[in-house]
């Protein structure tokens, strides 16, 4: 897994994805650090994150619709698949170094803590807490998005899938309130920027991870006796 | 090495491959021929594991590919049809990413990477990213990539499709050197390569084998019809009414009429005769002058016509390509 994992970490920084994706990240979390910090003058970083969170509804396409997609269309998936690797290696390989560049993106707003540090005190266990949730978050999005690059060839139509897939999310308990306990970036803004873990929140971003993580090996391994 | 049991592949209710068994034994240089749409990418494509058969098993070295896939793939080394490759990557980055995901240890990997890009012929480009390449270098990127990990099975899917004869040549040289020490598997639809590399030859056609054997077998499954192909001059056209003459022809047939005013035909015999001394003696009689006089020879080109449409005559065939 190590090897895939090396080789589409470097392949993120050898094309322009993580750079879009890293910059994009930071300029949203600059401006959110100005309105909902500076402005307010609250020294308080958990509300950047509270906003950032509707940010990767558009975000996280970037970084998972080639996944899978671009190997599918260029044919590389032939060198993949036919390597003594197993397709799950293969998949969360994938996965983990999508996270990995989400993590790097966690690291840079550190930044902003120094800066918050600088002139008051923060409140670090809250922020540490909302950093967890939020990687949780990515997660769970990376999920879902390696998901919908797995099931078609078209780049494109893999992003307008996950964007379509995060909005139903967002926007769900408006439709039905009850929804509203599965509306992942809901339940992240009622727990985690507030300091409280609950297990209600992991074992939803957890399960919603781990499910279409198996989705995405299954259509894979699927793809291999019907293709 | 390889054992293939009753395989047959669906999609769906249409089915690609039928029925298919055959062995092949270490140190073979098998061929896979078929016309296109035959079914050779999907055979190689279930060889690999990329796909899996609907029914019917498929053994490399005793490891089942589907059921021990890891195993089964560590002895195979694949270089896909359209040369499917990272364009990001450097080509010794490539080479290094294939050994990595082929399990060569780490002490191995870059002396292994060494030699495969020495051996391919890769040295000058190593630091070239694969995208700036030319269809041949790529080729050899695709051709290290599955030499790569020292499989001891090679698939080569249509290995000098889109190479200049120079290329062309190049590779063979190198899929002959590399069938002295490994198994190999490739597909092709160039006939005369197939004869000039393979050792044994599995004919395709429709899904179906049509048949397995050696290039030489294969050439002598064609009827001998003791056919001569000449060549004249015969401004008056007299070599139409040879057959009165000469009692032992049946048929005689215009095959291409050249622009310097000679003409070729290929004339059949109705016995297990040569005619050729015959002809020899009796065309500059007729003053009929001899520009060329030979027997047809049966090609792999012929079998192959052959075997997949039984509806071709042999001679005709042969005749054209020359």
């Amino acid at each position: 897994m190590w090897a895939i994992i090396k080789k589409e970490v470097k392949s993120y920084f050898l094309s322009p994805i993580a750079y879009i994706f890293i910059g994009l990240f930071l300029l949203m979390s600059s401006i959110f650090f100005y309105l909902d910090v500076y402005v307010s003058g609250i020294v308080n970083l958990e509300y950047m994150f509270y906003s950032l969170s509707t940010i990767l509804t558009f975000v996280i396409p970037i970084l998972t619709m080639r996944m899978f997609s671009e190997e599918r269309k260029t044919g590389t998936e032939q060198i993949l698949y036919t390597s003594p690797r197993s397709i799950t290696s293969i998949v969360l390989g994938k996965f983990i170094s999508a996270i990995v560049v989400m993590v790097v993106c966690e690291i840079c707003t550190l930044l902003y803590l120094a800066i918050l540090m600088y002139f008051g005190k923060p409140h670090i266990s809250t922020i540490l807490i909302t950093l967890l949730g939020f990687l949780l978050l990515s997660m769970a999005y990376i999920a879902f998005g390696m998901f919908a690059s797995s099931i078609t060839e078209n780049q494109i139509i893999a992003g307008v899938i996950t964007i379509a897939g995060f909005l139903v999310i967002w926007f769900m308990p408006g439709f039905y309130d009850k929804l509203s306990i599965f509306s992942l970036i809901n339940v992240f803004s009622n727990t985690f920027p507030q300091g409280i873990i609950t297990y209600q929140a992991i074992t939803l971003f957890m399960s919603f991870t781990i499910l279409f993580i198996i989705l995405t090996i299954t259509v894979i391994a699927r793809r291999k006796s019907v293709k | 090495m390889i054992q293939v049991k009753n395989v047959t592949k669906k999609y769906g209710s249409f089915v690609a491959i039928k029925n298919f068994s055959f062995e092949i034994k270490h140190g073979e240089v098998i061929g896979l021929l078929g016309p296109n749409g035959a079914g050779k990418s999907t055979t190689m494509n279930m060889l690999t594991g990329f796909i899996e058969p609907s029914e019917g098993s498929i053994t490399i070295n005793g490891n089942d590919i589907v059921k021990n896939a890891s195993e089964a793939k560590k002895s195979i080394g694949y270089m896909p049809e359209n040369v499917p490759l990272y364009l990001d990557l450097t080509v010794k980055e490539f080479v290094k990413y294939m050994a990595e995901l082929k399990f060569v240890c780490r002490k191995e990997r870059n002396k292994q990477v060494e030699e495969i890009i020495k051996e391919t012929g890769l040295q000058e480009v190593e630091n070239k990213l694969i995208r700036n390449l030319s269809r041949g270098y790529k080729q050899r990127v695709s051709m290290a990539g599955a030499l790569v990990g020292k499989p001891e099975i090679l698939i080569l899917d249509e290995p000098t499709v889109g190479l200049d004869p120079k290329q062309i040549v190049e590779i063979r040289e190198l899929i002959k050197k590399l069938g002295k020490d490994h198994t190999v598997i490739i597909s092709s639809h160039i006939l005369s390569e197939v004869s000039q590399i393979c050792e044994k030859v599995i004919i395709i056609n429709k899904g179906e084998i049509v048949a397995i054997d050696t290039p030489n077998n294969l050439e002598n499954m064609v009827d001998k019809n003791n056919s001569i192909i000449v060549t004249v001059e015969d401004s008056e056209n007299k070599i139409q009414n040879l057959n009165k003459k000469i009692k032992q022809i049946s048929k005689i047939e215009l095959i291409k009429d050249n622009q310097d005013g000679t003409k070729q035909y290929v004339i059949y015999a109705n016995q297990n005769i040569d005619l050729r001394k015959t002809l020899f003696d009796i065309l500059p009689k007729e003053n009929i002058t001899i520009f060329e006089l030979r027997k047809s020879e049966p090609t792999l080109e012929e079998a192959f016509m052959k075997l997949i449409n039984k509806d071709i005559e042999g001679g005709n065939e042969n005749v054209g390509n020359n």
